[in-house]
This record gives structure tokens, sequence and C-alpha cells, in this order.
């Protein structure tokens, strides 16, 4: 288990195992592709992943995964056969990944941000998003004006709705648990959320307009603001939430 | 001496080898930063450093809507040869090397994995003693798996040539300028499948099995350095990751 596997070694028959990722099928055997670990993943564990495999496979035009490949959803006990490499290629967003962005840039008609987060782990680098005009709530679209929305430098929680362009991801904060989730005033003081579209400033009591993401819903990840008042309340949630994973 | 002997009576080469030894082999992987997989590659006296970049988004017009396009170019320096050389800007030579390296590689790494994208080989050459090509390819190997590309096996080369009577393996620049039958050939050493095979000028035809044979014994040398090499360089990466 765990062994360091180069590219083209035999893993094993593919009747054992289903080759995934780092792996491929050749002459109804399993060769690794990359330098890594090899890795057994068992099925059921991810049910939901075999079915995107598949998809992804249909869909793409390669013609190097047996037909068997996709009759095995239904009654297959393989589990999966993976190599991992030891430089981690990085995450990419995908459509439909909460991602958590750092706005850079605004304009009337969108918020130019940097994708810092997939879901709860963090990007090497990162990548540029932006969240238009319409997609910023869901209701009164006409009437969202991205200065009342958005400020540089917010840490905003968004869904990848869109590959986009060439440029840049298109980001959607239209739910209740998306929007902008630390943001600091004028002063620089960490903004305390009283409605849905505002903030206040604990040091100079200024409300300012932000699509206040509503916190309690999202629950990972996102507890950096909130700092001040219930400070200890959040630890004491904090500490639950890590026993809990634990 | 009148005539340069390439094999002496006790049937050791000009550089000391017997006629089925490679040349010392030293390389390192992961040698720059800036590039995604790189490598150094000593073969005797012939040393190469390769860097690759990639699979980026494809930055010419070509690119492939199923899978990645390979560009590859090679470059010696002027320093490497032991008379210093104008470069011209189309040099056949580098051209059919960079050729070599681009359709070896096009029928190894998984390209069909990554649509419209390109994979960009640099290889340069720092110190010039024959080999050249076989060497370059085994270079492009180690960097190509230090950059984590997925491929179907390694690409190993070697070359070999029959001269005075017998068949020699990896030859130095003295014994390339012999004129003799200079075969090289690339492998897939664990499919087992001849990706490259060609051969300068001609050989008796029963001569050309043991001078093929001498090639394929290279190329599987080579491998087993290759191999181990990069399982010491994994082996070195974890420990890495486990002290820091």
């Amino acid at each position: 288990m765990n062994t360091i596997v180069t590219p083209g070694q035999k893993l094993c028959k593919d009747t054992e195992y289903i080759s995934s990722e780092g792996t491929y099928v050749h002459k109804g055997s399993i060769y690794s592709s990359v330098l890594g670990f090899s890795h057994t993943i068992k099925r059921n564990i991810n049910t939901d992943n075999n079915n995107e495999t598949t998809t992804t496979s249909s869909s793409g035009s390669s013609s190097s995964i047996p037909s068997e490949y996709n009759n095995s959803t239904s009654e297959d006990k393989r589990d999966y056969i993976v190599v991992l490499k030891e430089k981690e290629p990085g995450i990419v967003p995908e459509i439909g990944n909460v991602v958590t962005v750092q706005v850079l840039r605004i304009n009337p008609r969108l918020a130019s941000c940097a994708i810092l987060c997939v879901g709860t782990k963090a990007l090497k680098e990162t990548f540029n998003g932006v969240i238009r005009v319409q997609d910023v709530r869901a209701t009164e679209i006409d009437k969202v004006e991205i200065y009342k929305s958005f400020r540089p430098g917010d840490i905003v929680s968004a869904e990848v709705i869109s590959l986009g362009d060439s440029r840049s991801y298109y980001l959607s904060t239209a739910k209740n648990e998306l929007g902008v989730v630390f943001a600091q005033s004028v002063v620089g003081a960490t903004m305390i959320p009283v409605s849905w579209n505002q903030m206040q400033c604990p040091k100079t009591k200024t409300k300012e307009y932000r699509k206040v993401a509503k916190m309690d819903i999202a629950g990972t990840d996102q507890d950096d603001d909130n700092d001040t008042e219930n400070g200890h309340e959040n630890e004491k949630e904090d500490n639950n939430n890590e026993s809990d994973q634990e | 001496m009148s005539k340069l002997s390439y094999i002496s009576p006790e049937g050791l080469r000009i550089d000391g080898r017997r006629s089925n030894e490679i040349r010392r082999l030293n390389m390192r992987m992961g040698v720059l930063n800036r590039a995604d997989g790189s490598s150094y590659y000593e073969q005797g006296n012939t040393k190469i450093t390769v860097a690759i970049y990639g699979p980026h988004e494809s930055t010419t017009q070509k690119s492939l809507f199923d899978r990645a396009s390979i560009k590859c170019e090679f470059a010696m320096s002027s320093f490497s040869t032991s008379e210093r050389k104008v470069k011209s800007r189309f040099d056949k030579t580098a051209y059919e090397t960079s050729t070599l390296i681009k359709q070896a590689f096009e029928s190894t790494v998984l390209t069909h994995l990554f649509p419209r994208s390109q994979i960009d080989i640099y290889v340069q050459v720092l110190q010039s003693d024959g080999g050249l090509k076989s060497a370059a390819i085994n270079a492009v190997t180690l960097a190509m798996i230090d950059a984590g590309i997925p491929m179907r096996d390694y690409v190993c080369a070697c070359s070999a040539t029959f001269i005075e009577g017998s068949a020699l393996m990896d030859l130095n620049h003295m014994e390339e300028r012999s004129g003799g039958a200079d075969l090289l050939l690339s492998i897939h050493p664990q499919l087992g499948g001849v990706i490259s095979i060609n051969m300068e000028s001609k050989v008796p035809q029963e001569m050309f099995e043991s001078v093929l044979d001498m090639a394929l014994a290279g190329c599987k040398k080579i491998y087993y350095l290759l191999q181990e090499q990069v399982k010491k360089h994994s082996k070195d990466l974890m420990s890495n990751q486990l002290v820091g």
C-alpha cells in the first residue's frame, strides 16, 4: 500500500479495480501514468464521484476508456485505483462549487475578484472571477447597485455559475447564504452585519451597504466576522464544530 | 598511427568502455524552480538540461480540440562543442531532433486528457559528446515525470553502431563520426513497443540484428537507471515532506 509507482508500471488487472486518476487501461491491465503513490478508494464512499467520472468519460472524445466502464455503475463491486502525485496538481473551481473570493475592483457592471478557496481548500494561486450585477442577488435584479453590494477588500462567499470567458469565472451570490462574510469599514474595523443588506462599523457606528451572507446556514469556514460582540460564542461554536469533525 | 582504431586489441573502445557498456549516467530531477518539470542529464560528457512548461493554454492558434499539442525546442549552446559555431536560425539537425522528441512524446503522453492545451519542451545542450538525440529523449522523460504529466510509459533511447566487425552500444562523438550505422532506437521499455528507429547509413543485413539487439539492451539498461533515479527522487521528496 502507498508504494511509489512510475509511469508505465503495471498495477493490476482491470477486473480487480476501476482505473481512475493517474492510471490508464491497456490490454486488460491497469498501468500508472504518473509518478506517485498508488491508492485504492472504496467505491461505496464516492458513489457520486463515480457518476461524475462516467459522465465525463462519455462526453469526452477519448476512446481509451472501455465500454464496460459505463456499465460499472450498476452491479460492480470493484474499488477504484488511483495514482496521486506528490506534487498536488491543485484544485480548480468547478461549476456549483462554493468559493471564497476577495473583491479586487468594482465598477457599475461587475465586481472582479480573486478566488482564494474552493470549498474548504485554499488554492495555491488565485483565479480571477467576476460577479456581474445581475448575479448579485435573486430578487429585484434591476435595482442592484454594485457599490452598495461589494467594496474592494471584502471577503465574499460565492458560487461558481459558469466557467466564463478565458479571463475569469462567473460567480453568483444570489442565495441567502452567499455574499459578504467579512468586510472592513473606512477606519479599518471589522464590520458587523445588522441586516441582509447593511453592516455596521463598531467604532464609528456608521452603516455601510453590503450584500450580506446569512451565516448560520452556510456553517463551514465563514466564521470570520462577528468577532467583536459575539466573539466568545463564536469560539464555542468553533470548538463544537471541530469536535464534530473529529 | 595512420588510421584511428576504434577498438583496441584488448577489446576496449577509445574511452575505455567495452562494446556493450553505456557511458556513466548522472541525472537529477526538478533542477529548475520556474519550470513545471525539469531535469539535468549527463551521459558521459554529454550534458543536457530540459525544462517543461504545461499543460497550459495554447499560445498559438493551432490548438487541437481533442488533445494537447506538444511543442519542442532543441538548442545547442555555442560553447557545447569543441569549436564555437555561429548559430544559424534554421539549424536542420536541431529541427530534426526536436521533431523526433515531439513525435516520441506525442505518442507517449496521454494528450487526450488535456484538450486545447499545449506542453512546451525546451532542451538545452550544455556539452556535446555524441548521443545527443538519445540523451535528449531520456532527459525529457525524466522532466515529464517531474512535471507529473501522465504518460503511458517511459521513453528510453539508445544508439548503437557497427564498427570494425563488432556492434557498439551508446556512441560518443568520435564513434559517431566513424560513418558507421548509427542506429537510434527509442522504446517503451515496460509496454514493449518501439517508438522510433532510424539509421544513418547501411549495415549488412546479417549484422543488423546484432546492432538492434545492442541498442535494445542499451535502452533496457538506461531504463533501469532512470527508474532507480525516479524512485530515489520520489523518496527524497517524501522525506522532505515529512520533515517540512
